[in-house]
């Protein structure tokens, strides 16, 4: 049971993570909480299995293509459901708009794709039972997206230009940062993040429609729990998540396991609502 | 001759009710067809469809009824309850339909019964859920598939009474259907006196099938009866038994037959001893041959209608809704509300090709409970299932 507990919480936790990381992107440059990032999960296990099993790619030109896709759709958010509403944030207009976006992303992919759950492809018939690759790959991933993203924000002057606006944008624009451009290409770093945990969970959840909102919302919840931004908060948030559920399934089981999760969610940010790892900011008044 | 107002008014009344038999004799016959035919839930309505179509092309062929053709007015309500009442207004208010056929899930079913109810509009539907038929409430409607309960009533009879299991594990997502399908069997099983030692609702996307099948392992479960559509939490359980390496025996709804399953399964060994809904009608014996009226079918409908793809139930199911229309108004000569539903009241029984239907002014579930059968579910060909293992 423990062994259950592990590898597969931590394989589902990864995924969160990975759509937690997705959520912390796009908000890093815009301010904007964009809720099409579980889409982007669930495009990355749709489209990988349409590249691989459908069209026959191999894996390598699968994933490229299924990431390449993923960037699209993710500069497409930013132009039609971000870009829009930027000068109104107050108003949290972008909630409609990226909830509007992300539901034209899931119906059209029921449309086009199956209303049923598909295979995805076994990616490199690696192990069994717990240590199948349907359980280390999305940890792996996760570990590998972490450590990209800490080099591509510490070692590159692009990811250091996508510190600065982040910080303050308005301070990077007078420093002659090109704002706009960095805001897209994080909306198509992000994407990419997004296709990554679903392409790499695929063997898991499959490819199946209906995982986009089922990963926007426990997607979130490591966003809420590791601190808005906060990247390492999320990964940690996200692993916790995913143990937490599956030992909730195996000792409570099916619905309770999710009331079990959202109780020990609304107590913790009762407890910390700046998140577990977040820092509280002040204030001007 | 002085013609006032009122001689003419009712020269004009008498004219119009003189010309109406022969207008009536001419006129087709109107059968509405609500159909998901689009849509999450579009598999039933697509094959229902093949069969309403072969059905009409067929009458329509050969004269018609009495002269009258027969016209299907589709709706697609893509399985949508909103839309199949937004069709359903239409088809009775503006498009004067004589019938309707569907539609045939049973949440849209939900929302048209008791608006086709009021309008005294003859429906045949293949929908499940029992509350449907109601002979006070709703006189006009009829079922010609099984009710939940008989479902029920053949899966319970076969994991008590063949394959002879003692302790059950009920099984059900947590949609509305999954819930209370998973409750009523467990409910009937305890009554028949079975010790159910594990019941579980669960969430169709969980990726992780092992807790509850590790603990309906514990319990000591014989049988797992599963009540879900979603092929993926069916898949995903067979999976995990087959990594469990135990032989527990699935018995339940037919999704446990859907071809999806077929690309979800790790491994074909999976889909073994797995047992779903079927009908005797639609299934093959121990030689692989259908019943000879199956059989018969099937052979008119070659190079007419696709069959590899869908089931052959659907396709004569939609075929026999079609027909019991056209026979009420060929032995009625009417195609009023009355005379349909008063000839499918005296149905003892009218031979389909998906069963042998028996209505009468207080019994509309017309599907024979001895039809209702358990299906090999990894043993489709051309739409039809070989019986369970043993059936005599």
């Amino acid at each position: 049971m423990l062994q259950s507990i592990l590898a597969s919480g931590l394989a589902v936790g990864a995924v969160y993570a990975l759509i937690a990381i997705t959520y912390n992107t796009m908000f890093a440059t815009s301010r904007v909480m964009s809720f099409t990032a579980g889409q982007l999960g669930m495009l990355g296990g749709v489209l990988g299995s349409m590249f691989m099993l459908r069209l026959g790619l191999p894996l390598v030109l699968g994933l490229a293509a299924t990431l390449v896709c993923c960037a699209v759709v993710g500069v497409l958010t930013e132009f039609i459901a971000v870009r829009p509403v930027l000068k109104s944030l107050d108003q949290h207009l972008y909630v409609l708009s990226t909830l509007a976006f992300a539901l034209l992303i899931q119906q059209v992919t029921a449309i086009e794709w199956s209303t049923e759950p598909q295979p995805f492809p076994r990616l490199f018939g690696i192990g069994e039972g717990m240590l199948d690759e349907k359980y280390w790959l999305p940890v792996v991933t996760c570990a590998a997206v972490i450590g990209g993203l800490e080099y591509l924000y510490r070692r590159t002057l692009v990811g250091r230009a996508f510190l600065a606006v982040a910080e303050d944008n308005f301070a990077a624009r007078a420093l002659g940062l090109p704002e706009r451009n960095l805001r897209v290409a994080s909306y198509a770093l992000a994407a990419v993040v997004g296709g990554l945990a679903g392409f790499a969970g695929g063997e898991l959840l499959l490819a199946f429609f209906a995982n986009g909102p089922q990963l926007n919302f426990y997607g979130f919840i490591p966003v809420a729990l590791g601190g808005l931004g906060n990247n390492r908060g999320a990964v940690i948030g996200g692993l916790g998540l995913g143990l937490f559920q599956q030992a909730a399934n195996f000792s409570v089981g099916g619905i309770f396991a999710s009331v079990a999760v959202f109780v020990l969610f609304i107590i913790l940010l009762l407890v910390a609502p700046q998140g577990l790892f977040g820092s509280s900011t002040a204030r001007r008044v | 001759m002085l013609v006032t107002r009122r001689t003419l008014a009712l020269g004009a009344a008498s004219t119009a009710l003189l010309a109406r038999p022969s207008l009536a004799a001419d006129e087709p016959i109107r059968i509405g067809w609500l159909a998901a035919l689009t849509g999450a839930s579009s598999a039933p309505g697509i094959g229902f469809n093949r069969g309403v179509v072969f059905a009409a092309d067929t009458i329509n062929a050969a004269g018609g009824v009495k002269g009258r053709k027969i016209e299907i007015i589709t709706r697609d309500t893509q399985g949508d309850p909103t839309k199949a009442v937004n069709a359903t207004q239409e088809l009775i208010s503006q498009l004067k339909v004589d019938a309707i056929w569907g539609p045939t899930n049973s949440g849209e079913s939900l929302a048209t019964t008791s608006i086709m109810a009021r309008s005294k509009m003859p429906n045949v539907h293949p929908c499940v859920v029992d509350s449907l038929i109601d002979t006070k409430k709703y006189p006009n409607a009829f079922r010609l598939a099984p009710s939940n309960g008989q479902w029920d009533d053949a899966v319970r009879g076969y994991t008590l009474k063949i394959l002879k299991a003692k302790k059950i594990a009920v099984v059900g997502d947590t949609t509305g259907y999954g819930v209370t399908a998973a409750k009523a069997s467990v409910e009937a099983f305890k009554k028949d006196g079975a010790d159910v030692v594990y019941t579980a609702n669960i969430d169709a996307t969980q990726p992780d099938m092992t807790p509850d099948m590790l603990r309906a392992r514990t319990a000591g479960a014989e049988v797992i009866v599963v009540w879900s559509v979603s092929t993926g939490m069916i898949a995903r359980m067979l999976n995990t038994r087959g990594t469990m390496g135990w032989d527990v025996p699935f018995v339940g709804h037919p999704s446990l037959a859907a071809g999806d399953i077929a690309s979800l399964i790790t491994s074909p060994k999976n889909w073994e001893k797995v047992y779903a809904v079927g009908y005797k009608s639609c299934s093959f014996d121990a030689a692989g041959k259908l019943p000879p009226r199956t059989q018969e079918f099937v052979q008119r409908l070659a190079g007419h209608v696709e069959l590899s793809d869908t089931l052959l139930w659907w396709v004569s199911a939609g075929f026999d809704a079609i027909s019991l229309v056209a026979k009420a108004v060929e032995v009625t000569g009417s195609s009023s509300s009355e005379a349909i539903i008063g000839y499918w009241n005296t149905l003892n029984p009218y031979p389909g090709y998906f069963g042998d239907y028996k209505f009468s002014p207080t019994e509309h579930n017309g599907y024979p409970t001895d039809e209702v059968v358990m299906s090999l579910a990894n043993s489709a060909k051309t739409g039809a299932f070989a019986l369970a293992p043993g059936y005599s």
